[in-house]
């Protein structure tokens, strides 16, 4: 920027502008000059037939993010209204060196008032996410019928085996071989006399990698094909499945999956994406990692325990579940996070273990378990633990 | 006083310079997780409303990101609630009463059509607010539920008549928008009728048919014989779409009056035409240059490159071949950023500066010495913005 220093010496400056005055659209013609008289110089503009105005230069405004270079409008701090457009290049120059506050951004009234209605708006959407939705989805939960709570599962089930496979038209595959699913019968009907489920229990293994198994609404489990590569004995998929049975019979996918299906919504709205894909993606992401509650998971634990010691199977099996899920490390979700994030529980059901006298036959037969591990390779009875011997290369 | 010429309207803005201040807030946009997007809107529409000069004096535009952000957060509560609690409730209903959630996802949008008008309107009023001509400002009155009233009615008379109410519909919206706009203390005025916009109309409507008589046509018969019809059709439709558009423009500017001002707008479809391909594909142009550039520089810094060719396999094993798990997400990240980015500033550029170029350059007024009588009104305190609009994600060019 040319500074151009105007001394007393120096000629006096003037040169026309448009003014407006802001009551009328005339535009005026006058004439501008800066009087450096007094202890503020001031522009001064000669409005034709009417007395003079001051405007102090330090208190001239320069409207911002102009698109015309060939002008320049000018405001007076303080005054919201009148406008003064100069267009002479020299005029331009000389007031850009002279008004000191030229490009500074004018004061915005009233920002008190904006920042408090900002913080009630957070507060009252933190209130609707955080406590209206899991209030009423809490309640709506226990008044869904069994039929749509068996819709709502299936749905979000084919939403789960969509959002995890890498190709969208293919959802993930769900095992199907026989004699392992007759294996995974066998070990739920040991686990299930003496629950009173809500409903009919549905057990799955979905042909996927993922260490992790969640419940759904309408008392689906799905088991993943990585936790059972990754179990070292059928108690130990057992001890999980306990687990899960315990939020089936405690109907929290239901409530968990209407919550999701309250905030998620909200929470695009936020950040831009109204009713968009994301959504539905997180929504399942959600379900997936299933993150209930500290107190949920704790009485799924007892549950569980309870469930092992009635059929004879032993507790401990949850304990050294968990110990493999913090072997397997890395990503933390939902069941491992809950596991490794309390090893003070682990250590609980240890001491169980420790105390409870096993009783029952193990709870299935080598040759079971064997099918249980190839439950999605059909026919591929020979190689027992596959894929184990591939996970641990 | 009659005597008073014309005013034409000249148009100042330049490319370059939108470039650059459509680029730098975009990219802080993202910086700030999308907060800065009230500032850019408002940055954007100073540069082009400054770049707007009736009778060579410029618009001036005078909202603030602050109301804006406080607008969008207002509107915000509403739409939680009303995501949150009811589309809980339609869910829970949905599921208990029909086992599925086709009808809930259905109601759920069918409730959220009024609401899409009223944020029209209300956007509407905020942005007439906060303009200024030659000092005094415009404004439109109060009216949005009656707005989203009006439009529902005309929408589902649009689709029970299969189209054929469509230039009545844009009249009567239009007319009802104009009559309750002002400027300083005078109100502007909607004349001539619904009947003028039907010529323009034939143009889209006409090829539309034989489209949709051919689609009917393809799955009645199963023969593809019809679709060499479409091959005109299609095109021809599309040019008449925005034929329609333009001469709607056009003459509904002529029969707008405001205390003796009146306008003459003269924009041309074809040019419009020409904006919308061209400007289109220039962008697409210089995106997909830009990205293979990016492909390459990136294979060639990683030292991993032999092959430039773009499959996402490559890509994949690029961002597993030793970068850190953070890097390669940040990468990702970055390009998916870069690329919205990227899109929204070239639009900019190419296609919404010389459209408002175009309809501003060939917009005159009339009647100058009406403007004589007007006189400035009170400010429309109007704290909640557009934020409905904003929330809801419509009308969001500029």
């Amino acid at each position: 920027m040319t500074t151009i220093h105007v001394t007393d010496g120096a000629p006096q400056f003037s040169a026309y502008a448009d003014f407006l005055d802001g009551e009328s659209p005339v535009v005026h013609r006058v004439g501008i000059n800066i009087d450096e008289g007094g202890p503020d110089p001031a522009l001064v503009l000669a409005l034709p037939g009417k007395p003079a105005r001051r405007w102090p230069l330090a208190e001239l405004r320069a409207l911002r993010d102009q698109a015309g270079k060939d002008m320049l409008v000018l405001a007076r701090q303080g005054n919201p209204l009148a406008r003064l457009m100069v267009s002479d290049d020299e005029a331009m120059r000389i007031l850009s060196a002279r008004a000191p506050r030229l490009r500074h951004a004018p004061h915005a009234p009233g920002r008190g008032r904006l920042l408090a209605w900002a913080a009630g708006a957070i507060a009252s959407v933190a209130l609707i996410i955080l406590v209206l939705v899991p209030l009423m989805a809490d309640q709506l939960a226990e008044l869904l019928p069994a039929d749509g709570e068996r819709a709502l599962g299936d749905t979000t089930f084919e939403q789960i085996r969509t959002v995890l496979s890498e190709n969208p038209l293919a959802p993930v595959a769900i095992c199907e071989a026989p004699e392992g699913l007759a294996a995974l019968a066998k070990m739920t009907d040991r686990l299930i006399p003496g629950t009173t489920l809500p409903s009919e229990l549905n057990v799955h293994i979905l042909d996927h990698d993922l260490i992790n198994a969640f419940a759904l609404p309408g008392g689906q489990v799905i088991l993943f094909r990585g936790l059972i590569d990754a179990a070292e004995s059928p108690e130990e998929v057992a001890a999980v499945l306990a687990h899960e049975i315990g939020h089936v019979v405690a109907r929290d996918p239901a409530r968990i999956a209407l919550r999701t299906a309250g905030s998620v919504g909200v929470l695009g709205l936020l950040f831009g994406d109204f009713a968009g894909g994301a959504a539905v993606l997180f929504m399942t992401e959600r379900l997936i990692q299933a993150s209930y509650s500290r107190e949920a998971e704790n009485n799924a634990d007892i549950f569980a325990l309870d469930l092992l010691d009635q059929a004879g199977l032993p507790p401990a099996a949850l304990a050294s579940m968990f110990e493999r899920f913090r072997e397997a490390g890395g990503e933390a979700e939902g069941l491992i996070a809950h596991f490794s994030s309390h090893p003070a529980l682990g250590d609980r059901i240890a001491r169980a273990g420790e105390l409870t006298q096993v009783s029952g036959a193990p709870v299935l037969s080598v040759r079971e378990w064997r099918a249980l591990q190839n439950a999605c390779s059909p026919g591929d009875l020979t190689s027992g633990g596959r894929q184990r011997e591939s996970r641990k290369k | 006083m009659s005597a008073l010429a014309d005013l034409s309207t000249s148009f100042v803005g330049r490319r370059g310079r939108l470039f650059w201040l459509a680029l730098k807030t975009s990219v802080l946009t993202v910086l700030t997780l999308g907060f800065y997007r009230f500032w850019m809107k408002t940055r954007l529409r100073r540069f082009y409303w400054s770049s707007i000069r009736p009778g060579g004096q410029p618009l001036e535009y005078l909202g603030e990101p602050l109301e804006k952000l406080l607008g969008f957060l207002i509107a915000v509560v509403f739409l939680a609630f009303y995501i949150g609690v009811v589309n809980l409730i339609l869910m829970f209903l949905s599921f208990a009463l029909l086992q599925g959630n086709v009808a809930a996802y259905v109601l759920s949008f069918v409730g959220v059509i009024p609401i899409l008008f009223y944020a029209q309107y209300r956007a509407r009023r905020y942005i007439l607010a906060r303009t200024r001509w030659r000092g005094i400002r415009f404004g439109l009155e109060p009216g949005a539920w009656g707005y989203a009233g009006r439009a529902l009615w005309h929408w589902i008379i649009t689709l029970a008549s299969l189209g054929v109410f469509w230039p009545r519909m844009t009249y009567r919206l239009e007319k009802f928008r104009t009559d309750r706009t002002t400027y300083g203390t005078v109100t502007l005025t909607q004349g001539g009728g619904w009947g003028m916009l039907y010529p323009a109309y034939l143009l889209f409507y006409i090829p539309a048919l034989v489209t949709a008589g051919s689609v009917a046509f393809v799955i009645w018969f199963d023969d593809e014989i019809a679709l060499i019809a479409m091959m005109i059709s299609v095109p021809v439709a599309l040019f008449g779409w925005v034929f329609y558009q333009v001469a709607a423009f056009r003459l509904m500017a002529a029969t707008k009056s405001a205390g003796g001002v009146g306008f003459i707008a003269a924009p041309r479809s074809w040019r419009v035409f020409w904006i919308y391909g061209f400007g289109y594909f220039l962008a697409g142009l210089v995106m997909f240059s830009v990205l293979i550039a990016a492909l390459i520089l990136l294979g060639a810094v990683l030292g991993v490159s032999g092959s430039f060719s773009i499959d996402l396999d490559n890509i994949d094993s690029l961002m597993n071949a030793g970068l850190p798990f953070w890097a390669a997400t940040a990468i990702g990240v970055a390009f998916y950023f870069s690329f919205f980015i990227g899109w929204g500033v070239l639009r900019q550029v190419f296609v919404t500066l010389p459209l408002m170029k175009h309809y501003a350059e060939t917009l005159s007024i009339t009647g100058v010495s009406g403007l004589l009588a007007v006189r400035q009104t009170e400010r429309d305190r109007f704290a909640e913005a557009e934020g409905f609009a904003e929330a809801l994600d419509i009308g969001a060019a500029i």
